[in-house]
């Protein structure tokens, strides 16, 4: 009997063990300890030994069917611990529900980051509003009178406020130069500072001409600032919307508000600098134009150009964005279509 | 514009290890933008000279030739041609295997290799001179006329820009980087500028013997100020044969077409110097030149037959009758170069670049002359012109005699000087470079230069004294582009500031479009500040406070916006046809026609501008109330995202409702007690107006200049309840007219101090079956809890019950069971 029962031990410890899952535990423990399991054929068979024997045999016999039973409980938690809720033929390919679908713009996508950036270089964001006079479009900036930028055929003039000069003469801004003077003249030296912003032109449009676009232009104003100090704008510029280190170069430019002046280029990012289609083969991009204010300009901000001295970066939006991500119409940013906007996230 | 290598070495020695990419990418870092280069040699690479030997039948074609010609070291080929000039010892033009030709002048060129023609192998081809590009150089009235190179005795075989001479490299400069450069326009300005990048030595112009001032020719100059100098000569005994081939080809090589000799020479003149001269036949002017302002009304034939009718603006070339050319842009047609012309007048003149470009931008005519007279051409540089066109005058024509000469020269331009601190160089610059350097620098460019101590004295040379060199900074941009910017080190910014940034107006708005797109799920969509008049008339947007374009992108599209609204509506127009729910805004700024003035400047007076927001939520026509709800959502929530204060929504009696709105579906948005904008649902008529037929639009604006953000972060600390809070919903059946705005307030209404109620939130809005007709089902849930103690459920249930009776009492709901 006794060898009975330590089979029965071993025997059970084993099935309980070897159950893997609950349903199959439950059938273990039925063939053990239940009404017609093993034990409890086992018990029957008590009434028919030497009296003297029953106590211990029954004794362990108790003992054996509370083991039992507390390693059933045991193997049944873990089993329900370690046990899915979910059937395993769970479909795990199904997409994920998005949540919602909303973007930022891509020309303000851009812009922002590079809010940021500059902001770490403690430069402030100035807005001058849309609509500005001839005398910050143009007087201040130090175009001659007869700039062709101030006829009609560049510029948008205002009806009934394009007949007089300077101040009283409105247009949409045909770039942002002129909130420069506007931010130093309501401000304290030295400055740094970004002005972001929209601004107009009268062209024909095609898929690289817009009429009205993003540009993004940064100035720092200072004692004695040497031009070299560009250099630093233009790198924080591109390293932050290509992600990595561009080489530049820079070369010299004209605009009248500057002197000197600079155009800015970037290696082709095509072609490495090779040389190719989308560089004409010249393995530079032409991305940016840059300079130190022109000593007229710093007057017209009430700045004493003896003592101070800057630089301005100007970078087109529209263009960084579509070389950026090889858009290849410019007229997609104000289209307000969702087919193109949905592709930026 | 084009520059020839070949026509620069006429003014310096290039070395000869200078590599052309590498000139070419110096130009573009110190000078001007090189845009590209093509090589002569690589343009008519596989076409030599060929001599034919004998012209033969075509056994199978009438029209067709075989000309057994001498392509080069006695190597004799068979070439099919269809020439109706073919004959024996000709030299012609043959375009080997390999070589790239234009079929009968024609389309993109093709590359010739060995063929058949009607049965008979032909080696390559013998060219007409319209394929090989040479047309203007050889013209032909006659189809199939092949180009007759008799006249050039180079062997055969020798390469066909050998044999012509015009073996070159032409540069192809960006005319918009020379905006600011006049001397440039020419090849001698280029030279000059080569000569100080590479510190090479530039020849003299040729000098001229010209004779004395001579009586007879009268030039009268009545308006100094548009024409500072006009040289006028003589010259007799012409006539308009070709020019020499050394001269038309060297024009064409930079892109002009030779015409005959005297208008060549003028041409050339210009291409060398950049001063622009212009020939009449002397023949047709009656009595002398007066260059004066045009009377209004005056009429002009151009060269080109085109008709002006002049204004007092212009300024003109006359005789004693009338206008015969408009000065610095184009001759007139009485006095052109014609056939018979046998004595001319050569006009080298300086005009004003003003009075060229507004009469060149006037009429919309822009010439050669006008484009150098526009960046401000030097009155020094008549003599230039004038001893190059004299010297090329007489080599044309041996037996012309100059029979005249009148220089006219009212107002002499006078050289800058400059003064610059050579400390203030070195800190501007951020590097200091040896005196020496920067003396033979500028001088090599032609200024005059002096050092003093600190102090560089420069003296500017005539050609860069218009205009373009004035200040100390305009001679430090000399000297560091003739450094090379590139040989400047970086340098870091290291101003110091004495305050953090904290701007919260940029700050908000950033954050009301981050809201909108990453909260909201809305799409930012950008629109022109201008707008179509349909758009305008759908949202009954008022034009009497507009804007408008005094020449606008399009006739329709006049006004610019008081309002994002009409854009708006045309964008969710476009994008219907493509999606059935969207949503989208903008926020810009916009424009009233009113309320003048300027914060930076009193002497401005700019409209009055202000931000905007406006946005819309598109969606099924049959789900308005649910689109209403989540419009009014993003709304309600826009401060707490947005860290600004509170808007409300309401409609109050002295509400105006906007005019776009539907009757029933709109609400003011409010900001304490001032309306900063709308939000409602677009009307139908409206809708219509701009083609949205199905849909329901909720829009939005909002004035962002009227909206306040927080100071700093602001939220609200409350102390955690110390009790357990039970929610308990509640649903009752309320009349249709029954607001959920009354159900709060009465809910929450007469709070006494035993009052259990902390708050009521909206659940859901029922009608259907268990419903009547005429009602709805409201379910609200409230939290009941105490500050004291626990409740029990009595207690519970007992505050619940008032809030029904409550409710009976006051709205008569009905409690649902």
């Amino acid at each position: 009997m006794k060898e009975k029962l330590a089979e029965l031990r071993r025997d059970g410890e084993a099935r309980i063990t070897a159950a893997a899952t609950v349903s199959l535990l439950q059938e273990a423990k039925g063939a053990l300890i239940g009404r017609r399991g093993a034990l409890t054929e086992l018990l029957k068979e008590i009434p028919k030994l030497d009296p003297a024997l029953r106590p211990e045999i029954g004794g362990a016999a108790n003992e054996l069917k509370n083991y039992l039973s507390r390693l059933v409980d045991e193997r049944e938690e873990a089993l329900r611990l370690s046990d899915s809720a979910i059937s395993s033929d769970f479909d795990l390919s199904i997409p994920g529900i998005p949540p919602i679908s909303g973007a930022l713009h891509p020309i303000t996508q851009m812009r922002y980051d590079l809010d940021d950036t500059f902001r770490s270089l403690g430069f402030e964001i100035f807005q001058e509003d849309d609509i500005t006079s001839e005398m910050y479009a143009f007087d201040n900036l130090n175009f001659p009178p007869d700039h062709p930028a101030r006829e009609s055929m560049d510029t948008y003039w205002l009806a009934g406020h394009d007949e007089g000069h300077g101040g009283e003469r409105l247009c949409l801004r045909p770039h942002l130069t002129g909130a420069s003077v506007r931010y130093m003249r309501t401000h304290k030296p030295p400055y740094r500072f970004v002005y972001p912003g929209r601004v107009y032109r009268n062209e024909t449009t095609d898929a690289r001409h817009e009429r009205a676009f993003f540009q993004y232009e940064a100035l720092v104003v200072d004692h004695d600032l040497p031009f070299t100090a560009g250099k630093v704008m233009v790198k924080s510029i591109l390293d932050r919307v290509f992600g990595r280190d561009v080489p530049v170069r820079m070369r010299v430019g004209f605009f009248p508000f500057v002197e000197p002046g600079y155009e800015i280029d970037m290696r082709c990012l095509v072609c490495g600098g090779k040389g190719c289609s989308v560089c004409k083969n010249v393995g530079w991009i032409e991305i940016m134009p840059g300079g130190t204010p022109h000593p007229n300009v710093l007057r017209a901000a009430n700045l004493d150009p003896a003592e101070y001295t800057g630089f301005y970066v100007n970078i087109g939006l529209d263009r960084l964005v579509m070389m950026r991500y090889g858009v290849d119409d410019v007229r997609l940013f104000h289209s307000a279509d969702l087919r193109f906007l949905s592709l930026f996230k | 514009m084009k520059i020839s290598l070949n026509w620069l070495k006429d003014y310096i020695d290039i070395p000869e290890d200078l590599d052309l990419s590498k000139l070419a990418y110096d130009l573009t870092m110190s000078t001007v933008e090189v845009e590209g280069a093509t090589s002569m040699s690589e343009k008519f690479k596989n076409i030599v000279i060929g001599k034919i030997e004998q012209v033969l039948p075509h056994p199978n074609a009438d029209k067709l030739r075989i000309c057994r010609t001498d392509v080069g070291d006695g190597d004799v080929k068979d070439i099919v041609c269809g020439g109706i000039n073919l004959r024996d010892d000709m030299r012609v033009a043959v375009a080997k295997p390999g070589a790239l030709v234009r079929w009968h002048g024609e389309g993109e060129p093709v590359e010739i290799k060995n063929a058949k023609l009607r049965g008979v192998e032909s080696y390559g081809m013998i060219c007409a001179s319209s394929e090989i590009g040479l047309f203007e150089l050889f013209p032909f009235d006659e189809n199939a006329t092949i180009v007759d190179l008799s006249d050039f005795c180079s062997p055969p075989g020798t390469p066909l820009e050998k044999a012509l001479e015009i073996d070159d490299v032409i540069l192809d400069i960006d005319n918009k980087s020379l905006t600011n450069r006049p001397d440039l326009w020419g090849h001698y300005g280029m030279a000059r500028e080569i000569s100080a990048l590479y510190g090479i030595p530039l020849k003299p112009l040729p000098s001229s013997e010209l004779p004395a001032s001579d009586g007879d020719l009268r030039i009268e100059i009545d308006d100094s100020v548009r024409c500072a100098r006009y040289m006028g000569l003589r010259i007799e005994n012409v006539n308009t044969k070709p020019a020499s081939f050394k001269i038309q080809s060297r024009i064409w090589r930079v892109g002009m077409r030779p015409i005959n000799a005297l208008v060549d020479i003028t041409n050339y003149v210009m291409l060398a110097v950049g001063q622009p001269t212009h020939a009449f036949d002397s023949g047709n002017i009656e009595g002398g030149i007066t260059v004066r302002r045009a009377r209004d009304g005056e009429k002009l034939l151009l060269l080109n037959d085109r008709e002006l009718a002049l204004t007092n603006e212009d300024l003109v070339i006359a005789d004693d009758e009338e206008a015969v050319a408009l000065a610095g842009v184009m001759g007139g047609r009485k006095d052109s170069i014609l056939e018979g012309t046998t004595d001319v007048i050569l006009e080298i003149a300086n005009f004003s670049p003003l009075g060229v470009r507004k009469t060149a931008t006037r009429f919309d005519v822009r010439t050669e002359a006008s484009i150098r007279y526009e960046k401000g051409v030097d009155p020094q540089r008549v003599d230039q012109a004038a001893a190059i066109g004299v010297s090329l005058l007489k080599s044309e024509f041996p037996e012309a005699r100059i029979t005249g000469k009148v220089d006219n020269y009212p107002r002499p331009l006078e050289k800058t000087r400059v003064t610059a601190s050579l400390d203030w160089l070195a800190r501007r610059m951020g590097k200091r470079l040896p005196d020496e350097t920067i003396k033979m620098m500028l001088e090599r460019l032609g200024f005059g230069v002096e050092i003093k101590g600190d102090e560089l004295r420069v003296l500017v040379p005539s050609w860069r004294s218009t205009g373009d060199i004035s200040l100390p900074d305009d001679i430090m941009e000399e000297i560091a582009r003739l450094h090379g910017y590139e040989n400047f080190d970086p340098t870091p910014i290291t101003s110091a500031f004495e305050h953090s940034i904290n701007q919260r107006g940029h700050e908000l708005e950033r954050r009301l479009r981050e809201y909108l797109s990453f909260r909201c799920g809305m799409r930012e969509i950008f629109t022109y500040p201008w707008m179509k008049d349909e758009f305008i008339a759908a949202i009954a947007a008022p034009t009497g406070d507009m804007l408008k374009i005094a020449a606008p992108p399009a006739p329709d599209e006049r006004y610019i916006r008081s309002t994002l609204l009409p854009n708006l509506a045309r964008a969710v127009s476009e994008n219907i046809r493509f999606y059935d729910e969207f949503s989208i805004y903008e926020l810009a700024q916009v424009f009233s026609n009113r309320e003048y003035g300027s914060p930076y400047d009193e002497r401005e007076r700019l409209p009055l501008q202000r931000r905007c927001l406006a946005g819309a939520v598109v969606g099924d026509g049959a789900k308005t109330q649910e689109l209403f709800r989540r419009a009014k959502g993003i709304l309600e929530n826009m401060s707490r995202w947005a860290h600004m204060e509170d808007l409300s929504l309401e409609q109050t009696s002295e509400s105006e409702k906007p005019a776009w709105a539907d009757d029933v579906v709109w609400l003011d948005v409010k900001r304490e007690e001032k309306t900063v904008g709308h939000l409602a649902l677009l009307s139908r008529k409206s809708a219509l107006a701009a083609g949205i037929k199905q849909a329901s639009v909720m829009l939005f604006e909002l004035d962002v200049d009227s909206l306040e953000p927080f100071t700093s972060r602001t939220n609200h600390f409350r102390r955690l309840p110390e009790y357990p809070q039970v929610e308990y919903d509640i649903s009752m059946i309320f009349d249709e007219k029954a607001r959920w705005s009354d159900v709060e307030s009465v809910v929450l209404g007469k709070k006494g101090p035993g009052d259990l109620i902390r708050s009521v939130s909206f659940i859901d809005e029922y009608r259907g079956r268990q419903i009547p007709q005429g009602k709805k089902s409201l379910t609200l849930r409230l939290v009941i809890g105490s500050d004291e103690k626990t409740l029990t459920s009595d207690e519970i249930e007992k505050s619940a019950g008032l809030i029904t009776k409550r409710l009976a009492k006051q709205l008569g709901g009905d409690l649902r069971v």
